[in-house]
């Protein structure tokens, strides 16, 4: 017997493309909401160009990788929305829908005519998520975002690298993930306010801004304490302080070390171990697990403060002996002995080796009809009830086109045949794939 | 502003207990700002995370932590020991009447104590229980230690963050800036909750959540797993910008004032492009030789892909301050930004305009302090901080006594024996 789902019933107008939008819609459809991706096949930048098409396949709209990852259960509706017809049609999809979300830039909706007070003469209850860089409100609603561009004006990029380097950053588009889950966020606590008071409303959720308050300890200690950051010895790299520096707290817990990464055997690009001691019985249980060295026992290294002093010559010490081990042998010894440790590991260690995960069954494999069978990333949290599912792969483009147009909305095949033939569903002098035809007979 | 009395925010009427450190306490801040009523629950004395600093006029203190300030706005604040005998009953006092209770004690402590989900739900069957713990409630790393950064570690962050060997020889991945994988924790967390919630005003009945913040991270580095699982590729660390199978050109370059500008150029060179950018170049006499015709033939512009972002929009860049290329490029449609200090968003009228910046009183001190406010504005049950952090069971008296209906005398009772 199928689980219920705790989204069962609620129908979702998707315009979003490229990732942050997407990566929104992913969890709403993994609760059992109905994803209806509006595309046209021109402007999914999500789709193409494709850097994770798999070397044996070609490269075209439905062989993305990471689209197919970002975009499960999921139908898709390839539609004009920019044709007077498609946007009749798109009208009476909203009608008979719960939630609108789309990441366009700010003024795009509304040069359709479906702006906030449209769509509610269409549906009045509607939940509507906008999610642009700047948001809809503000005077620069009008600039644009990307992922780094998002990160670095917000504050984020800046506070990560080493002292006197430039920025490290962020090593991807994390505001297109967390703008993601923003996105998500907002348009089920719309849902849940509009069932428990029968209101809709318009959310403007903003991926620049919503950046800004991950950085909450840091502005406080500006707003409240006049400390900026620049200043020496921040960002302290993995580091919760940098030596020879005035010793404040860098908003990463409490400042202790040892707190770095180390190299692990045997050395290679991804061989590296993290180890955080947070307090002085930590500090021992860790000098047991590397044997009692002779250098452990100075007493140098016996306290808090002079583990910070003596951070260089630490972190030294540590990484000759980690440089012994493996990375998930040194982790399972150090936590055996009660000591933080973890392995850094990159996406093959995640998929391949990391034996938490695999336990969790974090990916599961998943027929894609054009991609094959593939793993796919999984929901980070298990709801006893309704749980979280991967249920469709990601929709071919225009998969589900038929099934909307005349099975939701009513439309005769005729009309749907006629849509086809002016452009409506598809560009007229674009090629048409297989499964099209077949709809169309 | 209007005088008008605050409209309640999208989660006005629900009851949270938060029994959270430093993991999920962020999850109950989301929570309270969108309008619940948080309550709390810390062990007599105060939760340990009040001992991290900075401190308020760096004078360690625990009602004077910033970091506890910060992620423990809008909440209601008690005292209790589940474990002693009294504290046990309260708290399936308070159970029995609360909507959620989000919880980050270490896997089967609750349950040793009696207050598993399956014990509380008994007597509430509409209750929703969030267990947000590091690795979740089962597999082998269950019961491994955590922290930030490890976090980072595992959950892929720092092998797709870091430097260029050129910029940093020998560098190690780097973690970005702290706390960040509480943050993904709770935004996962929340998401659940509210998927939970909305089941209920369905169905009726509440439901057990058990997430995991080591998988929350595993989740959060975009198209790393895609290129592994589709590709087989590993990805490389770069200064400032995407992991990447193979080197990428820069994005990040200096301006005038020593601060960076995150330029996006490479993949985006069509003839078009080149054209605004000569422009652009040009409102500084910079556009070098970009205006010549000859840069409308795409391969002339992949010829010179190096000459025109490492010459000619590196030396554009270096010839302003950071904020004027960020402004300038913007307004011409280019999706740039100024690297920035978080502390110069305070100066940026765009979230001025948003009233993003939200004072708030801390009466005890005699003063107020800005707080960063909210990622989105709801245009009818607005997102905003309610109240500062509790002080150290600020609401004892008014939770345990007058909702709960405990005496005056029995609330000095429980105080002298621990229980709060």
């Amino acid at each position: 017997m199928s689980r219920p789902r705790a989204l069962e019933n609620i129908r979702v107008v998707d315009f979003s493309w490229v990732r942050a939008g997407p990566w929104a819609t992913r969890w709403l459809g993994a609760f059992g909401a109905e994803i209806i991706k509006i595309e046209w096949p021109e402007n999914e930048r999500g789709r193409l160009p494709s850097t994770t098409t798999p070397q044996n396949l070609e490269v075209n709209l439905n062989t993305s990788g990471n689209f197919n990852d970002t975009n499960v259960n999921k139908k898709s509706l390839s539609l004009n929305v920019r044709s007077a017809k498609g946007l009749e049609i798109v009208k009476r999809l909203i009608a008979v829908s719960d939630i609108v979300i789309e990441n366009f830039s700010s003024r795009v909706l509304q040069k359709w005519g479906l702006g906030y007070r449209e769509l509610c003469e269409i549906k009045p209850d509607i939940v509507y998520v906008s999610m642009s860089g700047y948001g809809h409100t503000g005077r620069h609603h009008h600039y644009t975002t990307f992922g780094p561009v998002a990160q670095a004006v917000s504050g984020l990029t800046y506070t990560s690298g080493l002292p006197d380097k430039p920025p490290a950053g962020w090593g991807w588009s994390y505001m297109d993930d967390t703008g993601g889950m923003y996105g998500a966020m907002c348009a089920l606590t719309g849902l849940y306010h509009r069932n428990m008071t029968g209101q809709g409303q318009h959310i403007d959720l903003s991926q620049m801004v919503a950046s800004v308050p991950l950085n909450g300890p840091a502005l406080l200690d500006f707003t409240v304490n006049g400390r900026g950051s620049r200043r020496p010895g921040y960002p302290p790299g993995n580091r919760a302080h940098w030596p020879g520096t005035p010793l404040v707290n860098n908003y990463r817990g409490p400042t202790v070390a040892p707190h770095n990464a180390y190299r692990t055997h045997p050395g290679e690009y991804n061989d590296w171990c993290v180890i955080v001691c947070h307090t002085d019985e930590e500090w021992q249980r860790l000098v047991q697990v590397m044997g009692a060295p002779s250098w452990a026992s100075s007493p140098k290294f016996a306290t808090a403060i002079g583990r910070l002093q003596h951070q260089e010559e630490l972190d030294e010490h540590v990484e000759t002996w980690s440089m012994t081990f493996g990375k998930y042998e040194l982790t399972e010894r150090c936590q055996a002995a009660g000591v933080r440790a973890l392995p850094v590991q990159s996406a093959e260690d995640r998929v391949k080796h990391d034996p938490q995960l695999r336990h969790r069954e974090m990916y599961l494999e998943m027929e894609h009809p054009a991609l094959g069978r593939h793993k796919v990333q999984n929901a980070p949290f298990k709801l006893s009830e309704t749980p979280a599912s991967n249920h469709l792969p990601s929709p071919l483009i225009g998969q589900h086109t038929k099934e909307i147009v005349e099975g939701l909305l009513g439309y005769s095949h005729e009309e749907f045949r006629a849509g086809f033939a002016d452009g409506t569903f598809w560009p007229t002098k674009r090629a048409r794939f297989p499964y099209m035809e077949e709809m169309l007979q | 502003m209007s005088d008008d009395p605050p409209l309640p925010g999208p989660l006005a009427g629900l009851r949270i207990l938060e029994l959270a450190n430093e993991t999920g306490q962020f999850c109950g801040k989301l929570l309270g700002d969108l309008g619940a009523d948080v309550v709390k629950i810390e062990p007599p004395g105060g939760e340990p995370n009040r001992r991290i600093g900075p401190f308020l006029d760096d004078i360690p203190h625990p009602e004077r932590s910033l970091s506890f300030w910060y992620y423990n706005t809008s909440k209601r604040g008690i005292t209790l020991n589940p474990e002693t005998a009294d504290g046990h009953q309260l708290f399936g006092r308070l159970a029995a009447t609360s909507d959620v209770i989000l919880e980050t004690f270490r896997p089967g402590v609750l349950a040793s104590l009696g207050l598993d989900y399956e014990s509380l739900s008994a007597k509430n069957p509409r209750l929703i229980m969030c267990a947000l713990t590091p690795f979740g409630q089962t597999g082998p790393w269950r019961d491994y230690a955590s922290s930030d950064l490890l976090h980072m570690a595992a959950g892929g962050e720092m092998a797709s963050s870091g430097y260029d060997g050129a910029d940093a020889p020998n560098a190690p991945p780097i973690a970005p800036g702290g706390g960040n994988a509480w943050h993904m924790g709770c935004h996962f967390a929340y998401v659940a909750i509210m998927a939970a919630l909305i089941y209920r005003t369905v169905a009726g009945q509440g439901q057990y959540i058990d997430a995991s913040i080591h998988e929350a991270c595993a989740l959060t580095t975009e198209a790393a797993i895609a290129n592994y699982i589709y590709r087989g590729e590993v990805l490389r660390r770069q200064t400032g910008r995407h992991h990447a199978s193979g080197p990428t050109p820069r994005t990040q370059f200096r301006a005038k004032d020593g601060a960076y500008v995150c330029a996006l150029v490479a993949g985006r060179l069509n003839p078009k492009y080149v054209r605004d950018l000569a422009e652009l170049l040009d409102t500084n006499g910079m556009a070098g030789d970009l205006k010549d015709p000859k840069y409308q033939d795409p391969a002339v512009i992949a010829a010179n892909t190096s000459h025109i972002i490492d010459d000619l929009v590196a030396n554009f860049i270096a010839s302003l301050p950071a904020e004027e290329v960020y402004h300038a490029a913007q307004e011409r449609g280019f999706t740039w930004g100024a690297v920035r200090t978080p502390e110069a968003l305070l100066d940026d009228p765009h979230l001025h305009d948003r009233g993003f910046w939200k004072e708030v009183e801390h009466p005890e001190f005699g003063r107020s302090f800005i707080y960063p406010g909210e990622a989105a504005i709801y245009n009818s049950s607005p997102w905003r901080i309610s109240r500062r952090a509790p002080l150290i069971g600020e609401h004892n008296t008014e939770i345990l006594c007058d909702e709960l209906g405990l005496s005056r005398a029995e609330l000095s009772v429980l105080a002298e024996n621990r229980v709060i």
